[in-house]
């Protein structure tokens, strides 16, 4: 199995430089949540519902300063090619959770909302790679539709080191056989709110990876902000009737 | 570095696409203050590099410069910039009439849901309690709190102040606020009520209504006599009269009117619901239909349009049916015809 060919095509067909189909929908769950998201990023596709800022259930919880963000992961069944039952607490769901809390906390204004909880529940449907990319851009729409003031849009993108090309935006196959670099841009800037590297990778093609790979986050945001415009003017369109 | 990525083919939007604004950042700072009256802003983006605007709610300030940090559309009020979020919760502000649900019993005051961030706090100090309005509240009304309000139940009230964390301290020290009874609760998008000087109607077929800006909606059987107790404008003594007047058995004897008072609080107070005839349990129940309804077209709900959709939905026999998809649309569809008839 080749990962890239000579000719310069991968796996699937992309160029290294390429993107999978990104599609997102924001406001899904209009009634059973306050900002909910659905997105899809080559095959995987990942649910977002958001609830709060809420007075906390438990007083431990809540802290005077600033809101405190809750993360829940939970991994369909059915998302991979065999069917694997999972726990709640497996240990990287619960590295993916601390991951994802703390670039949130950063991006999102907590101060704004003290002695309350954002409770945020993920539902991975399918996944083909770039699980917590998927997972980051979900949960940053979804904080938009709740209107959690935010500083910039978190898009979040992975990228891969084949000899030496960076690939962009791997799938399963591609992220099984080589180290994976995910990123999580703020908003147009160059700046990074996430990054986790699992494995090794040589520092000085680290540049070149970092760069696609941000390069890949903006066009995300751009196609999130497409998005989150669309929904906007529609709504505003039914106000002004 | 360039990414090629492939998107569906879709239509241009009005708001064109922010490819163009990435290109001159500089101009579209200038362009926006002109356009923005209608279009929308997204976190993150420019809204001005003025700096005579006051930084309102919804933005933030970075290099001598305002960015958003929500979506929405942005509003100047003098010189004050804000940006207004599409959706999110809804947000106390004083003098709001609402409606909520005790969740806690504390130390001389009740937490009370009210669809906000935080749980909204109603003092042992701003609720009238048995035996005159203006009497001193003793340790015997603390211990005995619950017996007044208890977690779950359903009231009526104004928010009288907000705190500096945001959450909203609640008074109820009017005969028209208090504890709801003899009626059905709903919830609708906080965003579709529109504000006005009175939030509790008397509806045709014996219904009142309570649309709290909150979007939590109290629909009840009319209380008997109703028309005078609620209306704002009556001054203490005269509600006073009324209540004795209402709560006046023939038969019992002459009361002086302070123990009457005292007896009409303790009914504020009671759990007991009244009896309610079938025929008003139907009409309740249609109107509650017709609420949710107009929050699924998501139409502003107002008195006229309650009444106005109670009166299409009367094509429909059954109640039940009320809640289709279709007899949904087509009762938003009659509510939007009959307003453009009356011009």
């Amino acid at each position: 199995m080749e990962l890239y060919s000579p000719e310069g095509l991968r796996i699937d067909g992309r160029r290294w430089n390429e993107l999978r189909k990104f599609e997102c929908r924001i406001n899904t769950h209009p009634n059973s949540s306050d900002g909910s998201s659905f997105i899809e990023q080559g095959n995987t596709k990942v649910i977002c519902m958001v609830q709060g800022p809420m007075e906390p259930v438990l007083r431990s919880q809540s802290n005077p300063n600033q809101a405190n963000i809750e993360i829940s992961i939970t991994i369909a069944n059915f998302s991979t090619t065999e069917r694997k039952k999972r726990l709640k607490n497996e240990k990287r769901l619960v590295e993916l959770k601390a991951t994802l809390e703390r670039t949130f906390e950063q991006s999102v204004m907590c101060k704004l909302y003290p002695r309350t909880v954002i409770q945020v529940n993920i539902h991975v449907l399918a996944q083909d790679g770039g699980l917590l990319a998927g997972i980051t851009n979900a949960i940053t729409l979804g904080l938009i539709d709740a209107g959690i003031a935010m500083y910039d849009y978190v898009s979040s993108i992975s990228a891969g080191l084949y000899d030496t090309t960076p690939l962009l935006d791997l799938n399963t196959l591609e992220e099984n056989d080589m180290s994976t670099l995910t990123i999580g841009v703020i908003g147009k800037s160059e700046k990074l709110a996430l990054l986790l590297l699992e494995d090794k990778m040589p520092l000085d093609r680290l540049e070149s990876v970092l760069a696609i790979g941000i390069a890949g986050g903006h066009r995300i945001r751009d196609l999130m902000d497409e998005e989150v415009r669309r929904h906007g003017n529609l709504r505003l369109s039914k106000v002004n009737v | 570095m360039s990414v090629i990525s492939i998107t569906r083919p879709t239509n241009v939007y009005d708001d064109e696409p922010s490819d163009i604004e990435m290109s001159d950042v500089e101009e579209s700072g200038e362009l926006k203050k002109e356009s923005a009256g209608e279009s929308i802003v997204t976190p993150g983006e420019l809204v001005t590099d003025d700096p005579v605007w006051m930084k309102g709610h919804g933005t933030y300030f970075l290099h001598d410069q305002t960015y958003s940090s929500v979506a929405g559309s942005v509003s100047r009020v003098n010189r004050l910039l804000s940006v207004i979020p599409l959706r999110g919760r809804y947000q106390a502000e004083t003098g709001d009439h609402v409606v909520g649900r005790i969740t806690e019993v504390g130390p001389k005051r009740w937490k009370v849901d009210i669809g906000c961030k935080q749980d909204a706090v109603l003092m042992l100090g701003s609720v009238n309690l048995p035996g005159g309005v203006l009497r001193r509240k003793s340790e015997s009304d603390e211990l005995q709190m619950r017996n007044f309000l208890k977690e779950g139940d359903l009231l009526n009230a104004e928010v009288q102040s907000i705190f500096s964390n945001g959450s909203a301290s609640l008074h109820t020290r009017s005969l028209k606020y208090g504890k709801l009874r003899n009626g059905i609760f709903l919830k609708v998008p906080s965003s579709l009520v529109v504000k006005s000087k009175n939030h509790s109607y008397n509806l045709p077929g014996n219904v009142s209504v309570i649309v709290g800006v909150n979007g939590y909606v109290w629909l009840s059987k009319s209380k008997q006599g109703a028309s005078s107790t609620t209306s704002a404008t009556t001054n203490k003594a005269q509600a006073a009269f009324d209540s004795s007047s209402s709560g006046y058995n023939p038969g019992q004897g002459s009361v002086s009117i302070t123990r009457l008072e005292e007896e009409s609080s303790w009914e504020i107070y009671s759990d007991k619901n009244e009896s309610i005839s079938n025929s008003v349990r139907h009409t309740i129940t249609r109107y509650y239909n017709v609420i949710k309804a107009l929050a699924f077209g998501e139409l502003g709900i107002t008195e006229q349009r309650i009444i106005m959709g109670y009166e299409a939905s009367l094509a429909y026999e059954d109640v039940g049916s009320l809640i289709d998809k279709e007899a949904m649309e087509s009762i938003c569809q009659d509510v939007i015809n009959s307003e453009k008839m009356r011009g």
